[in-house]
């Protein structure tokens, strides 16, 4: 045999055996991979089956969210007309110009938070009669920086019959421990109860007999009706009164 | 001539060997990768089959939606008739 029969018969071994080494060890790899994806796929399945019903409820949720928006931007519009832009703004910059879009209006969009103080816009559009009502949006910003709360009590200084200084109102009461100007008149004669603490009707009284003649020494600020205060003790057992009487160490 | 023509078969299955280890190789390194990416993937589907989970509360969700937007445009009828028009 020569020698190159030998060789060719060699390399040919050598080619068979290669390719049952590395064919082996790859169908050995693909075995690995049929398991890893029998596990992988029934896991892919649960998220299949899991998200499967997210379509229709997220779909329902924003037919609901819109439902409620446009029922509140109409809303809006009926009740703020042109301002309604400038109020979104307000609340959620870059929403104006979204919201004149979606109600198929056009203009500019004025910020009413940066043209009018927190509140009063909102007291100008209540009341009407406010000064800052009548300020045209385009105009200057009337809002005041340093004095804003001051600005918005101008706007209701006083009711108009407090005014005229000819009618003498007199001022609000002072609720304390001792008014002034007390809104209240004093009690002159005894209260009848009508129904008692359950709800139930209480037949009229008879009249109280008249109170005793007070006892000469009695104080001068003592009911009436009152018992006559109990006598002095001596002056050794003068002492801090509890409400028992004297205290045990006082005895 | 029947010489050569055998030193050239020997030439053409030695280049042949050559070859067909490097593309066996290359088949074994690519087959050998795929096991490990699936385990990771396997680990994140898990992950997200737990995750999703959660999705069932979308139903409470979606009730909850749907009582407010009631609320919403019952509160709204109201500030329609309690407040004056533009």
């Amino acid at each position: 045999m020569e020698i190159q029969v030998a060789i060719i018969i060699l390399l040919i071994a050598v080619i068979v055996a290669e390719l049952a080494i590395y064919l082996i060890a790859t169908i050995l790899q693909l075995f690995k991979i049929n398991a890893g994806l029998s596990v992988v796929l029934p896991l892919v399945g649960q998220i299949v089956t899991k998200t499967n019903p997210v379509n229709p409820v997220v779909d329902d949720i924003n037919a609901n969210l819109v439902v409620t928006r446009d029922a509140l931007e109409n809303l809006m519009l009926k009740k703020a007309g042109p301002d309604s832009a400038g109020l979104v703004e307000s609340l959620f910059p870059g929403e104006g110009a979204k919201f004149l879009k979606r109600v198929n209006r056009s203009g500019k969009v004025v910020n009413v938070g940066t043209v009018y103080t927190r509140g009063v816009g909102i007291l100008a559009g209540l009341g009407r009669g406010a000064p800052i009502g009548v300020a045209h949006a385009k105009g200057a910003a009337v809002r005041d920086p340093k004095y804003s709360t001051s600005e918005v009590a101008k706007l209701y200084p006083a009711p108009p019959d407090r005014r005229d200084p000819t009618k003498n109102i007199p001022k609000a009461p002072v609720i304390g421990k001792d008014p002034v100007h007390s809104p209240y008149e004093p009690v002159l004669t005894e209260g009848t109860r009508p129904r008692d603490a359950q709800g139930r009707k209480v037949e009229t009284p008879p009249p109280a007999p008249p109170a005793p003649p007070a006892a000469p020494q009695a104080p001068s600020g003592a009911a009436p009706g009152a018992a006559p205060p109990a006598p002095a003790p001596p002056e050794d057992q003068l002492g801090r009164l509890s409400g028992k009487g004297l205290r045990p160490w006082e005895r | 001539m029947a010489d050569a023509a055998l030193w050239i078969m020997v030439i053409v299955l030695a280049v042949v060997v050559l070859l067909l280890m490097q593309l066996l190789k290359r088949v074994l390194a690519a087959a050998t990768s795929i096991p490990a990416k699936i385990d990771a993937i396997a680990g994140v589907a898990a992950a997200a089959s737990k995750d999703l989970d959660a999705v069932a509360v979308l139903l409470t969700t979606q009730g909850y939606i749907g009582s407010i937007k009631n609320s919403v445009l019952d509160y709204g009828g109201s500030l329609n008739a309690a407040l004056p028009d533009y």
